[in-house]
């Protein structure tokens, strides 16, 4: 386990109570309602979460990996979809970082203090594999004109800023910044997903939308690297997430084990319940282990893809088995819309797709580990 | 011949009611140190005769102070005035309730008199003339046993109802009586009491509620909500249901105990008609005194309750109402 | 204005057990933090600045970790910190505490206001407000749910039981605020982050001008004896007579004698 600092302990104290008594209770509410409800995206913004990471010369706070992941954790545990709105936008923060150029970042940055920014890819072609890409950038002296249709981005409409991936060639990926407010920009609509319901997930369309030249992220076909890098940083933070829906899992499942009696046993004295009560603790302190571990080496700036990568396989999957067990030993309350178990399912069934495929990160982690060793 | 030690009470009063606790103590004082001589220290207006409230409780003595400008006086004033009262007599121990006021006046005093102070006490005796006193901390996760070996005074606060109070009968009530009016009044308080009112407990919404009267299942009938709606007025409680009572019939979600519900910490609550679901008693797990009225003996409710009534709710409500309607003539 | 608040740090979490061998305290999640009803006391302690101008500074008297809830106070705006911190102040009882604590206010000088929360949530005992006050010799508000200061007069409300009195008090005064009195908000990422740009002063005793037999143990009357777990009473449920009448005269009586109707 990291140790915190006291800097990032007195975050944590502040965020786990943000968490507890402003998010928690409205959890339900979220999920049914399927939007902030009671101001909480306001709250979020006047309490100072979207610059958290954001570095102080922009009017940020400037703290690090390790204490953006356990806010996230923290909020998470709360209710999931406050944890992945936050994500979507401290990955795309991430990347502004690493590869904008100065003049957009002095003018953009300090309104992320205050608006959401998002990273956008998938289009309805293909969201694992980009060679398909429909959205184009050329250029126009100056200047260049994006046109295209992208989907599911997390943060759609809400956001007011968006990175997106462009062909500016038929072989050649780059990354643009855009703002809504710019003429061509156009919002699509809602995504009607399974879970994570609180965050907008929806589509934008690009309708000749001039950017200047100082819009594109690093280099001309550097999208790519920009694209894995943003996968990357996300993963850390849905490895949080994942981690604080299965903590929010065992707190339901130990607190009704231990009330619900069959005979005279506690449900928490029945080995059938201790076995899933314990892989429930066990899914949680592994998840924690491994998203921990990603931002310690993101901090220490060593390598982290395949470690963040991990996180996020091995999490949202125990997030998924973890909610199972939860709904099992709540057994007909586990199984009803009026008790929160199912919801964390379907919200940890997300983290499976978003920020790449399962699928997807195992094939990437295979080749890493084929590199290191062959 | 040594002087008989003395337990003081101080009578908190509040527009010349007499606060609760100061019984409770009274009666308890007796309890622990049946061979000391207990005091009542009652500040008053000249107008307001409340010794004889305090007589019923058995003090051996009432020591009263009478000046018309206790009718407005700054905490630091009355701790003026007892200090001096306390130098006088060299009392070996003083309590006070752990009222607001009470547990603003005695750390005033303590300081005064550089003596030891222990707050909101639940459980006190004596080891010769040697006060023990034992407090909670931790949000009342840990028990202390605090002493103050060297120090007299030694003072407490001590929490409302805590301990019961008993009247004595009336033969044994007729204390010593001493009226003080000539003690030295203090200096400048810069301190002025601009209005006074009382207010009545505010409805802040179940989870706050101080007595709370639950209805489930087997107290849904119209006459049984409506005992439980009067006797709820009549004890100043609100009303709560099981979720079985949320659909419709004049409840709602925010009415609902529970799990799913609102979690609860009365210091009365009444369970009427209600089974005892997990669900259910997750939510009232802070519940101080817990009374369950259940016609089915086996009810899970009653593992939990401290009075149970093996009954129907609405005849049991009706019996309570009128015992205490006789009980409030009887006063009158 | 000089305003001073005095805040303690308590343990992060109340659940505290007993080491059932050494009979010592277990404090789970070593770390502290600021006595949460403190927060209250600095709140009101920024809007009288923001009212008159003048400085907020946070006092208060532990061992040197203490530093971290005088950081807390900084990111919720106060202006500076002094930690009192030294062998000799260990051991203080509330009295010990009141005295060093006032000594440290005395030192300061020109102080108008001190501000306190209405207890500990560790020792919970709320003492140490009225303590101080009364060795500065100045006119307290305890448990303040109003507050308003015009001129050097402030005015304010407190709840005494079902009384509510509203009085006025001259300064320098002495307040403990309740949890009425505001509601402070979150700390702001950024300012936890500058508090810990902050230098923080510390004061031992020889800074104080205190007489040593006024501080610490030897400076505290009360002794705490014993430290022991609370007993859960096995619930035991008293079945009331089945006849309604004698069942429900049982149990007024029962409960009338809690004071509970
Ligand atoms: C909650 C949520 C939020 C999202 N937010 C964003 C966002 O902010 N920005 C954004 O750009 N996108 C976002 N997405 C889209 C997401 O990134 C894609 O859904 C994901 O990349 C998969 O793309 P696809 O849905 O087109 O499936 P496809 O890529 O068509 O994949 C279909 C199936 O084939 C498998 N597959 C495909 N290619 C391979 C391969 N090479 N190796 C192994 N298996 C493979 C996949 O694993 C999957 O099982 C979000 C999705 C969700 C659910
Ligand atoms: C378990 C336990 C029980 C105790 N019981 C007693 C007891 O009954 N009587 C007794 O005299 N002592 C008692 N003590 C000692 C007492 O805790 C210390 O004296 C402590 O320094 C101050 O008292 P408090 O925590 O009750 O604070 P309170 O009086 O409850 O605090 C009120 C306010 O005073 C201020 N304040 C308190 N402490 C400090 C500080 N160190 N620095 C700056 N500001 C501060 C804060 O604004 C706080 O909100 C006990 C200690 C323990 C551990």
């Amino acid at each position: 386990m990291v140790d915190l600092t006291a800097a990032q302990l007195m975050l944590h104290q502040m965020v786990r109570e943000f968490s507890e008594k402003e998010i928690r209770p409205n959890d339900m509410a979220i999920d049914q309602q399927r939007f902030f409800v009671n101001g909480i995206y306001q709250k979020l913004i006047d309490n100072g979460f979207l610059g958290l990471m954001l570095p102080e010369q922009y009017g940020g706070a400037g703290f690090d990996a390790i204490a953006t992941a356990q806010t996230i954790y923290d909020l998470a545990v709360g209710n999931a979809s406050v944890a992945v709105t936050l994500e979507g936008h401290y990955k795309t923060l991430d990347q502004l970082l690493k590869y904008g150029q100065p003049s957009l970042l002095e003018r953009y940055l300090p309104s992320a203090n205050q608006r959401i920014f998002a990273f956008s890819m998938t289009e309805p072609s293909g969201g694992s594999d980009h060679s398909t890409l429909g959205s184009t950038a050329v250029r126009q002296g100056e200047n260049w004109v994006l046109n295209g249709n992208k989907i599911m981005i997390t943060n759609g409409g809400l956001a007011e800023v968006y990175c997106v991936l462009v062909k500016t060639a038929p072989e050649e990926f780059s990354v643009f910044l855009i703002d809504q407010n710019m003429p061509g920009f156009k919002f699509g609509k809602r995504e009607n997903f399974l879970g994570l319901t609180g965050t907008p997930i929806a589509e934008i369309f690009m309708e000749n939308i001039v950017v200047p030249a100082d819009h594109l992220l690093g280099k001309v076909g550097q999208g790519h690297e920009i694209g894995d890098s943003a996968h990357a940083d996300a993963r850390i933070l849905m490895g949080a997430v994942a981690a604080g829906i299965i903590e929010h899992e065992l707190e339901i499942a130990v607190a009704y084990a231990y009330q619900r009696k069959s005979g005279q046993f506690r449900l928490t004295e029945l080995q059938a319940i201790q076995r899933k009560l314990a892989d429930i603790a066990l899914a949680k302190e592994t998840t924690t282990l491994l998203y921990q571990e990603a931002a310690a080496l993101k901090q220490q700036r060593r390598p982290y893809a395949e470690v963040a990568a991990m996180a996020k396989t091995h999490g949202s999957r125990q997030a998924v088995r973890a909610g199972d067990d939860a709904l099992q030993i709540l057994a007909g309350y586990g199984y009803s819309l009026d008790y929160p178990v199912e919801h964390l399912i379907r919200d940890a069934r997300a983290l499976e797709i978003a920020e790449g495929t399962v699928e997807k990160m195992r094939g990437e982690i295979t080749k890493l580990e084929v590199a290191t060793r062959i | 011949m040594t002087k008989i030690p003395e337990v003081w009470i101080f009578a908190e009063q509040q527009l010349g009611q007499i606060e609760p606790t100061v019984f409770q103590l009274l009666t308890r004082a007796r309890e622990i140190a049946p061979r000391f001589k207990v005091v009542a220290v009652l500040f008053e207006t000249p107008t307001q005769h409340l010794a004889a409230t305090l007589a019923e409780y058995g003090p051996d003595k009432i020591l009263v102070v009478q000046d018309p400008r206790l009718a407005q006086v700054a905490d630091a004033e009355q701790a003026t005035l007892l200090a001096h009262l306390v130098q006088r007599d060299q009392p070996n121990s003083f309590l006070f309730g752990a009222t607001a006021l009470g547990r603003s006046l005695a750390p005033r005093l303590q300081a005064k008199l550089q003596t030891g102070l222990t707050a909101d006490c639940l459980a006190l005796h004596f080891e010769d003339e040697l006060l023990v006193q034992t407090k909670p901390s931790y949000g009342d996760n840990i028990m202390c046993e605090i002493v103050c070996p060297d120090k007299r005074p030694q003072m407490a606060t001590v929490r409302p109802n805590t301990f019961a109070a008993q009247k004595v009968e009336p033969d044994r009530s007729r204390p010593e009586l001493e009226v003080v009016t000539d003690l030295p009044w203090p200096e400048v308080a810069h301190f002025q009491i601009i209005a006074e009112k009382k207010v009545a407990t505010p409805q802040t919404g179940l989870s706050q509620a101080k007595r709370i009267i639950a209805l489930g299942r087997g107290a849904a009938d119209a006459a049984s909500k409506t005992v439980a709606r009067s006797w709820a007025q009549k004890i100043d409680a609100q009303i709560g249901v099981t979720r079985p009572l949320t659909d419709g019939g004049g409840f709602s979600v925010k009415d609902q105990i529970g799990q799913s519900g609102q979690t609860v910490a009365p210091e009365l609550l009444f369970c009427l008609g209600i089974s005892g679901a997990v669900q259910f008693l997750s939510g009232i797990t802070n519940a101080k005194v817990i009374v369950a009225v259940n016609p089915d003996p086996q009810a899970a409710i009653f593992s939990v309750a401290d009075y149970g009534f093996v009954g129907e709710a609405n005849g049991f409500l009706t019996a309570l109402q009128q015992v205490d309607q006789r009980k409030q003539a009887a006063l009158k | 204005m000089k305003i001073v608040v005095c805040i303690k740090q308590v343990p992060e979490s109340n659940q505290v057990k007993l080491d059932p061998v050494t009979h010592n305290l277990v404090r789970q999640g070593v770390a502290g933090k600021i006595n949460p009803f403190d927060r209250h006391a600095i709140q009101a302690a920024l809007a009288i600045k923001a009212q008159v101008g003048g400085e907020v500074i946070v006092i208060s008297m532990g061992p040197a970790d203490n530093e971290y809830c005088l950081r807390e106070g900084l990111a919720m705006g106060a202006d500076r910190a002094i930690l009192l911190s030294a062998r000799a102040f260990a051991g203080s009882d509330t009295l010990a505490t009141g005295y060093t604590l006032s000594q440290a206010i005395r030192k300061l000088g020109a102080v108008e206001l001190v501000f306190f929360g209405r207890q500990a949530v560790d020792a919970d005992t709320g003492q140490v407000g009225p303590i101080v006050a009364e060795f500065l010799g100045w006119p307290q508000l305890t448990l303040a749910s109003s507050l308003t200061l015009k001129d050097r007069r402030l005015e304010g409300m407190r709840r005494l039981g079902d009384l509510e009195q509203t009085v006025a008090l001259t300064l320098p005064a002495v307040v403990t605020a309740s949890n009425d009195l505001n509601q402070p908000g979150y700390l702001q990422p950024r300012m936890i982050k500058a508090s810990f740009q902050q230098e923080i002063t510390v004061w031992q005793e020889t800074d104080l001008a205190a007489d040593p037999l006024r501080l610490g143990v030897s400076g505290s009357p009360t002794v705490v004896r014993k430290v022991m777990a609370p007993q859960r009473k096995q619930q035991e449920t008293v079945f009331l007579a089945t006849d309604p009448q004698q069942a429900a005269l049982d149990l007024h009586a029962a409960l009338h004698a809690k004071n509970l109707i």
